[in-house]
C-alpha cells in the first residue's frame, strides 16, 4: 500500500488551496489583496526548527509543545490579530509559519 | 468506449467474493492479458480531445475511490491534474503532466499490490496509459518496493507492450527504498525529483506541482487497474457491485489468526464476517480484527462481523478501510504487547523531518511499552492521551495521525486489558509469537535525517 | 590647508611617521566617524545574528528581541555606511569617484583596502535587499545570500583597518579589537552548539577561525601598526610627506 493519508486531501476539501508563486503560501505575501478573507495560520513542520519566535510574538494563538514546537489554535485568525500574525510569520527564521487564505 | 450509463434503479448490491481484478488465471504475458480482458480501449482516446475527458467523467461516475489507503475520489484527482496543467502559469516550463503508479506497498500487513502486479500487471499498465492519456501525461513511473525479480518481470511487461505498440506513454519502473513513509505520494515525487523519498509539506500537492514541477497524478496500482476495467466496461458495470456510496470491489489482505490467509477480492459493503469466511474463518478463537492496516483501527469480535467494509462505515466505528487490510487477533495474544511492538516500529519509521513526530512518536511508543509490559498508572494514561493529541496533524505526512488513531482505537477497544494490566501487571499472553506483521528486521528508517540546524 | 596637530590621541611613540598636508574638512571627520560606527553596528548585527541562529534565549532576551536587534542594527549599519560612502565621495581632498565605492580595486587611493570596502558594501546591500524581500523569494536563495555575511563582516573590518587612518589610535584600536573579540567568541559558541550533524565542517570552521585570528593579528601588527603603512597601502605619493622621527607622542596627520 502506499502509506497514504487517512482523511484524504483535506486541502481540497477546504476549497482548494492554490499554490503561491513558489508553490507555497508566502508568509504574509499572498493574502493582502483580500483583506476580508478569513486567514489561518499553519506551520510547515519540515521547515520548522522550533526557534520559538512565533510563540513569543503570538502567544494568543500559538503555544509550545513539550519539545518547543508550535501548537496553533485551530480556526481562522481573528481580524484584530492579523497584523500580529503577519509579523510573526515574517519573523520566523525559517519562514515555516504561514498565514494562508483559502482561495 | 462503452457509453457511461446513468445509474439505474438500485439493485441489491452483490457482496462477498468476486473476480474482477483477479479474474482468470495469472496473466503473466501480454497475450494472456488480452485473451482475459480484451484489447485496451486506446483507439478511442486521442490527445487532448473530448475522449480523454470522457474517461475522467466515466471514472467520476463510477465513483472510484483510491485503493491505496486514502480513499480519495480518483476522478476528482484526475480532473485536478488536468486543471492544473491547463492553468500552468509562466513559472512552469511546460504544461505536460506526469503519472505515478504507486505499487510501493509499505504496509507490512498488505500484500494486494504485489498480488495484483503478478496476477494482472498488464491491467495496471493499461490503467497507467489510459490515465496518462486522459491527463495529458508525457511519461509515467511505476514505483514498487520489489526485489530484483519483480522489477525484472515488470520491465519485461513494459517492453512486451512496446513491441506490441501498446505503449503510447513511456513507463519507467522505479525501485523505491524500503520504509513505511517512502510510498507516500509526496515522498514518491521527492524520490523522482532526486531530493529523497521523504514526505514534503503540502501545498502544493503533487496534482498541482510534482515531478519536475509538473502536475503529477499519483494513483495506487489497484486504482489504475480499476480505471482500465471502467474504460472497458463502463461506470454502470463498475457500480453493479458495492454500495452507492462505496461502489465496486476491492482487494483485501486477510491475515492473522485465519485459516487461509491471503489476498481476496470482495465487493465493497460486504461484511467483515463474510470476508473472514472467505479466508476460511478464524483459526482460533478471535478477540478483535484490525481494519485498515497500521493507520486503521481495532474492532472487537464477534461484534465486528456485522461491520460493513466501506470507509464511511468503518470510520464511524473507529477503524478505516485503508488499503484493504484485515488482521485477526486471537484471544491468546496480548493486544497491548502487539500494539507496543507496532507503535515502536511506526516510531522508527519517522523520516525525522518534523519535530512533533520525531519526538512524539518515540515517546508514544515508550508509553505503550509501559502500558503493555509494566503497570500503567493514571499519570501514564493521561500522558499517553496528551501525546495522542500532541502528535496528530502536526507532521508533513499522516504517520503521526495514523499512529495516534491506531493507538487511540486500541486503548478504547482493549480498555479491559488496560485495566487488567494496571491492576496486575503484564499478562502472560505477551509471550506468544506476535501476530501483527512487521518487516524483518524492523528497519531503521533509511530516510531519517539528522537533527536540523542549518541556518547560517 | 593646514598641517593638523594633536588632533587625536597620541599615536604609538617612536615610529617614523609620514605626515601629510591635510584638510580639516568636516566631511573627512564624518567619513572616519561613520566608518567606525558602521563597523560597530555591523558587529552588533553579526553578534545578534549569531545568537539568533544559535538559538540563544534567556528570560530577559526573548528570540524576537535578538532578531529585531539584528535587523535594526543591520539597517542602521547600512545607513551609516551610506553616509560614509557619500562623504568619502564628496570630499574633494582625495579623488574617489562614486564607482570606486561599488566596484572594487579600481581606485587610485589604496586600491586594495578601499576595494575591500566596496566589496563589503556590495555584500551589505545584497544582504539587506534579500532580507527585505525574504518572504517573496525562495528561502534557499535567501539563505545562500545570507551566508555571505560571514564574508561581509571581516572584509569590512579589513577595509577599516587598511584604509582607516585611525587604526593605530589607541581607543579606536581597542574598539576594533573588542568587535573582533565579540564576533570571534560568538562564532566559536555557534560552532560549539550548532549544526549537530556536521562535526567535520564544524572542526574545519574552528580551525579557520583560529587561523583567521592569527593571520589577522599578524597582519595588523606588521601592517597598519607599523611605520610607512600609508605608503605601503597605496596612498598616492602626492599625498605623502616625510618627517624625521621624534621622541614621544606625535600628532597624527591624515596619512602616515
Amino acid at each position: 500500500m502506499s502509506a497514504d493519508e487517512r482523511g484524504g486531501m483535506s486541502g481540497d476539501e477546504r476549497g482548494g488551496m492554490r499554490a503561491g508563486k513558489h508553490g507555497r503560501m508566502s508568509a504574509g505575501g499572498r493574502g493582502r489583496r483580500n483583506r476580508n478573507q478569513p486567514r489561518e495560520l499553519r506551520v510547515n513542520p519540515v521547515a520548522c526548527q522550533a526557534h520559538g519566535v512565533c510563540i513569543e510574538l503570538l502567544p494568543e494563538l500559538i503555544s509550545a509543545d513539550p519539545w518547543g514546537y508550535p501548537v496553533i489554535a485551530p480556526g481562522p485568525v481573528p481580524p484584530a490579530l492579523i497584523p500580529l500574525a503577519e509579523r510573526a510569520a515574517n519573523s520566523c527564521p525559517t519562514l515555516a509559519l504561514l498565514l494562508m487564505s483559502p482561495d | 468506449m462503452p457509453q457511461a450509463d446513468p445509474p439505474g434503479p438500485r439493485a441489491e448490491p452483490r457482496t462477498g467474493a468476486v473476480a474482477r481484478l483477479l479474474a482468470g488465471p495469472e496473466q503473466r504475458s501480454l497475450e494472456d492479458h488480452l485473451s482475459q480482458h480484451g484489447p485496451p480501449p486506446f483507439a478511442d482516446i486521442g490527445r487532448g480531445g473530448t475522449d480523454t475527458a470522457a474517461l475522467i467523467t466515466a471514472v467520476e461516475r463510477a465513483g472510484l475511490t483510491g485503493r491505496g489507503g486514502a480513499g480519495f475520489p480518483a476522478g476528482r484527482k484526475m480532473r485536478a491534474v488536468t486543471e492544473a496543467a491547463r492553468h500552468g502559469g509562466p513559472f512552469r516550463s511546460q504544461t505536460g503532466t506526469v503519472v505515478i503508479a504507486n505499487g510501493a506497498e509499505s504496509e507490512p500487513a498488505s500484500a494486494k499490490d504485489r498480488r495484483l502486479l503478478s496476477h494482472a500487471p498488464h491491467l495496471v499498465l493499461d490503467g497507467i496509459v489510459l490515465a496518462a492519456e486522459a491527463v495529458g501525461a508525457t511519461r509515467a513511473y511505476l514505483c514498487v518496493h520489489g526485489g530484483p525479480e519483480m522489477l525484472r518481470d515488470l520491465r519485461e511487461a513494459v517492453v512486451s507492450r512496446e513491441r506490441a505498440g501498446l505503449s503510447r506513454v513511456p513507463v519507467q519502473v522505479v525501485s523505491v527504498p524500503a520504509g513505511y513513509v517512502t510510498s507516500q505520494e509526496t515522498a514518491l515525487v521527492g524520490l523522482l525529483n532526486g531530493t529523497g523519498a521523504r514526505p514534503s509539506f503540502v501545498p502544493p500537492r503533487p496534482a498541482q506541482r510534482g515531478v519536475q514541477r509538473h502536475p503529477t497524478l499519483v494513483l495506487n496500482v489497484e486504482t489504475l487497474a480499476c480505471v482500465a476495467l471502467i474504460a472497458r466496461h463502463g461506470p454502470a458495470w463498475f457500480r453493479e457491485l458495492g454500495t452507492p456510496a462505496a461502489p465496486g470491489s476491492a482487494l483485501f489482505t486477510i491475515s492473522g489468526a485465519v485459516t487461509r490467509p491471503g489476498v481476496y477480492e470482495l465487493a465493497l459493503g460486504s461484511t467483515i464476517g463474510r470476508a473472514l469466511e472467505e479466508a476460511g474463518g478464524p483459526a482460533e478463537p478471535p478477540q478483535a480484527v484490525l481494519a485498515g492496516g497500521y493507520f486503521g483501527g481495532w474492532l472487537p469480535l464477534p461484534a465486528a462481523r456485522r461491520a460493513q467494509l466501506t470507509d464511511q462505515s468503518l470510520r464511524t466505528s473507529g477503524a478505516a478501510l485503508g488499503p484493504g487490510v484485515l488482521v485477526v487477533l486471537p484471544q491468546s495474544s496480548c493486544p497491548l504487547a502487539e500494539m507496543a511492538r507496532v507503535t515502536s516500529y511506526l516510531a522508527s519509521q519517522s523520516a525525522g523531518q518534523c519535530g512533533p513526530c520525531r519526538n512524539g512518536l518515540p515517546a508514544l511508543a515508550d508509553a505503550l511499552g509501559h502500558v503493555a509490559f509494566g503497570r500503567p498508572g493514571e499519570d501514564l494514561l493521561r500522558w499517553t492521551d496528551q501525546l495522542l493529541g500532541l502528535v496528530s496533524g502536526r507532521g508533513a505526512c499522516h504517520l503521526p495521525d495514523g499512529t495516534a488513531g491506531l493507538v487511540a482505537s486500541a486503548l478504547a477497544a482493549f480498555s479491559d486489558d488496560v485495566r487488567q494490566h494496571a491492576r496486575h501487571g503484564p499478562c502472560g499472553r505477551a509471550a506468544r509469537p506476535p501476530v501483527l506483521p512487521l518487516p524483518e528486521p524492523p528497519p531503521v528508517s533509511p530516510v531519517a535525517v539528522p537533527s536540523p540546524g542549518g541556518t547560517p | 590647508m593646514t598641517l593638523t596637530s594633536a588632533a587625536l590621541a597620541p599615536a604609538l611613540p617612536g615610529h617614523a611617521t609620514a605626515l601629510v598636508v591635510t584638510s580639516a574638512s568636516p566631511l573627512w571627520y564624518t567619513t572616519r566617524a561613520t566608518g567606525l560606527i558602521a563597523m560597530v553596528l555591523l558587529t552588533v548585527s553579526m553578534g545578534c545574528g549569531l545568537l539568533s541562529s544559535g538559538g540563544y534565549q534567556r528570560p530577559g532576551l526573548p528570540r524576537f528581541v535578538t532578531i529585531g536587534l539584528h535587523r535594526n542594527a543591520s539597517l542602521l549599519a547600512l545607513a551609516f555606511t551610506a553616509v560614509h560612502v557619500v562623504t568619502t565621495v564628496t570630499d574633494s581632498f582625495v579623488s574617489i569617484p562614486v564607482q570606486d565605492a561599488f566596484i572594487p580595486f579600481i581606485s587610485g587611493y589604496r586600491p586594495l583596502w578601499l576595494g575591500l570596502g566596496a566589496i563589503a558594501s556590495d555584500l551589505l546591500i545584497a544582504l539587506t535587499v534579500t532580507s527585505l524581500l525574504r518572504t517573496r523569494m525562495s528561502y534557499r536563495a535567501w539563505r545562500l545570500v545570507h551566508w555571505t555575511s560571514y564574508a561581509c563582516w571581516p572584509v569590512a573590518l579589513l577595509h577599516g583597518l587598511g584604509t582607516g587612518t585611525d587604526t593605530p589610535v589607541r581607543w579606536v584600536l581597542i574598539v576594533t579589537l573588542a568587535c573582533v573579540a565579540v564576533v570571534a567568541v560568538l562564532i566559536g559558541w555557534r560552532l560549539a552548539v550548532g549544526w549537530p550533524g556536521h562535526a567535520v565542517a564544524r572542526a574545519a570552521g574552528a580551525v579557520a577561525l583560529v587561523a583567521a585570528l592569527v593571520a589577522g593579528g599578524t597582519w595588523l601588527a606588521f601592517g597598519p601598526l607599523r611605520a610607512g603603512w600609508a605608503r605601503r597601502a597605496g596612498t598616492p605619493p602626492t599625498l605623502l610627506s616625510h618627517v624625521a622621527p621624534r621622541p614621544g607622542p606625535v600628532a597624527p596627520g591624515r596619512d602616515r
